[in-house]
């Protein structure tokens, strides 16, 4: 071969325009120059399979039958299981004295081979070859030039790789992670996400809230083992599992042996940790379960912060029949919860103590500053030089004095309207309403509500607002939709109207093209200046 | 979770609703209200005593039930606390116009043993 078209066949393999092709055309193109450049019969790529510690067949040419038998070579074995073994170029001139795994090698009448690592960092991620149906002696030039071809395409697929891994990573995250924390009165939630390394590997870390029909409110945090698209899926069925279990009614204790018995039942490689907080609103309990999970922490009002002393249960999924005592404990106004995974504050070289001590003092900290949400301050308290080991997930819960305005967005779908009246009672209260006035305005403001949501019947991710403000001697709301005040059932409406006039003081209704403002004014008893 | 739990006590369905009846739920309680009568009954109590709310859904819905029940001569009782915010609500929309409303699960029961009894006016 002379030497111009050795520098052809070189530039050929770094043509910057392959950049532009996808994977498969690349290693299309690839495979093809780079059997013209050697003149080679054949040219094949293996990729490893970590996972079974073999090499699949992955492109080829000459050797169709490879891809399409779905050749496997095991590490160690055969040419190109000893490729990949030694991380280094192999050459035999001689196919009929060779140890050869793959018998479509001699059937296709191979006579010598060569074979290079395919290399990412250091590490083997495959192997490529080229064979000849005659004998020949492959030379280091040779060499050299089927090297250049596999660090081009470790590169492309390399890269592949992390755009699929990040495009399933981002999947999840956003399927299994709530996607806005509902807007509950009198609580503010601020919640973090933080993957470890490049952030490829998505962890089975997870954390959730929502509000049960008679409105308490359940927080979650839990974090599965091991790491990857199959723990972020084992996330996924316990979080599904664990919001239906709630929503049939079962105590803490009950929904934490279901999801026990579900996860042990459903075979190996499925175990977590998780910790369940109900709060009733009404009574300030807080109610938790632990299975094997980290305490919770709590910083009181006057800002002492203390572990929650939730008695804890073994990790899920790794006995059948185990048990989960509920522990009851207070949430006072101004108190602030604070769930996280081990991830925070696991260092390696360092007890665990030590890192929930330095998780008690960030808390107390966090609570003394103003600025950015709660679960960023304590983050930022933690934050050291040392890059993350493990994923966190970090969710904190603060309960906030209602104040004389109320406001909030929902969701324009009928399982609202318990959650907003017991949310509305709990404002009146506040504002110095008696049984009655509260009872006259809540349900006035649930059948304008009502209304809103049967509007929206239909459409996709409508939502209504209600407000509330309290007024020296009355409280006036309003219930607002971007749907029109339609009398779509005379007789269920009409009813509705009349049940709202009848119990407080002056009902209006303003139906513009953009949409209807209900308000509702009800003198109180009590008066503020 | 059904949203009703029924016991019975000589023949008479008592069906209790921990529950609010809104929008939400009043077709599906509405649905385990008419199987508590198809499965065993010609009577059956509606305990409301823990109920908080009743919206006009609600309303509606225990109208509507209780006048086809009366086409079979079947019966609904409800039975609301004198003295609740529930049984305001009840005079103001007139629900003991359309069936019998009691204070207690026992007055409801005892109406029914004694014909004379049909329930005070709400």
């Amino acid at each position: 071969m002379s030497q111009p078209s050795r520098l052809e066949h070189i530039q050929s393999l770094t043509d910057a325009s392959l950049g532009y092709l996808s994977l498969e055309e690349l290693l299309s193109e690839l495979l093809d120059r780079i059997r013209q450049g050697l003149a080679a019969d054949t040219a094949v790529l293996l990729l490893l399979d970590e996972d079974r510690g073999v090499l699949v067949a992955r492109a080829a040419r000459g050797l169709e039958e490879e891809v399409r038998q779905g050749v496997q070579i095991p590490l160690a074995r055969g040419f190109a299981g000893r490729v990949a073994a030694e991380a280094r170029p192999v050459v035999i001139e001689d196919l009929s004295q060779a140890e050869i795994v793959n018998p479509i090698l001699r059937q296709k009448g191979i006579r010598s081979l060569l074979g290079v690592p395919v290399l990412v960092e250091g590490r083997v991620i495959g192997v490529m070859h080229v064979g000849s149906l005659h004998h020949r002696s492959f030379n280091d030039e040779d060499i050299a030039l089927l090297q250049l071809a596999a660090d081009r395409i470790a590169l492309a697929i390399d890269r592949a790789r992390l755009t699929e891994q990040r495009s399933v990573t981002e999947v999840m995250q956003r399927t299994l992670l709530p996607d806005a924390l509902p807007q509950i009165p009198g609580l503010r939630f601020s919640g973090k996400y933080l993957p470890a390394g490049s952030g490829v590997k998505i962890g089975g870390d997870w954390y959730d809230v929502f509000q049960l029909p008679d409105g308490r409110v359940t927080f979650v945090i839990g974090d599965v083992v091991g790491r990857g698209v199959m723990a972020a899926s084992v996330m996924g069925e316990i979080r599904t599992a664990l919001r239906a279990y709630l929503i049939e009614g079962h105590s803490l204790e009950a929904v934490m042996t279901l999801l026990n018995d579900l996860l042990s039942s459903m075979g190996r490689n499925r175990s977590a940790t998780a910790a369940i907080f109900e709060l009733d609103f009404e009574s300030g309990v807080l109610e938790s379960v632990s299975a094997g999970h980290l305490p919770a922490l709590l910083v009181d009002p006057s800002g002492q912060a203390s572990f929650m002393e939730t008695e804890p249960g073994l990790p899920l999924g790794v006995s059948a029949g185990g048990r989960y005592p509920c522990t009851r404990g207070t949430f006072e106004v101004g108190s602030t919860l604070l769930l996280y995974t081990d991830g925070l504050i696991e260092r390696r070289s360092e007890p665990i103590d030590d890192g929930l001590e330095r998780l008690r003092e960030a808390g107390r900290h966090a609570a003394e500053l103003q600025d950015g949400p709660f679960a960023d301050r304590v983050y930022l308290e933690l934050l050291d030089e040392n890059p993350l080991e493990d994923d966190v997930a970090l969710l904190a819960i603060e309960s906030l004095p209602l104040g004389e305005r109320l406001s909030m967005t929902l969701d324009a779908v009928p399982g609202v309207l318990a959650g907003l009246r017991r949310t509305i009672g709990r404002w009146l209260a506040g504002q110095g309403a008696s049984e009655a006035e509260i009872f006259d305005v809540t349900l006035a403001v649930s059948e304008a509500a009502a209304n809103a949501v049967e509007h929206a019947y239909g459409a996709r991710d409508a939502t209504f607002t209600v407000e509330g403000q309290r007024e020296p001697d009355r409280v006036r709301m309003t219930v607002r939709d971007d749907g029109r005040w339609r009398n779509t059932r005379p007789y269920g409406r009409g009813r509705g109207l009349a049940i709202m006039r009848s119990l407080v003081d002056g009902v209006e209704i303003d139906s513009v093209d953009d949409g209807t403002t209900v308000t509702v004014v009800k003198r109180l008893e009590e008066q503020r200046p | 979770m059904s949203s009703l739990a029924v016991e019975h006590i000589d023949g008479v369905a008592i069906a209790r609703l921990s529950v609010d009846i809104d929008a939400s739920n009043a077709a599906r309680v509405r649905g385990e209200l008419s199987d508590c009568f198809q499965r065993s009954t010609d009577q059956v109590v509606l305990d409301l005593s823990t109920t908080a709310y009743l919206d006009s859904a609600g309303i509606d819905m225990l109208f509507r039930l209780s006048q086809r029940l009366r086409q079979r001569r079947a019966l609904l009782l409800l039975v609301i606390p004198d003295g609740s915010q529930l049984s305001r609500l009840a005079r103001i929309v007139g629900l003991g116009r359309a069936m019998p409303v009691h204070d207690t699960v026992d007055d409801a029961l005892r109406s029914l043993s004694n014909p004379c009894g049909a329930g005070k006016p709400a």
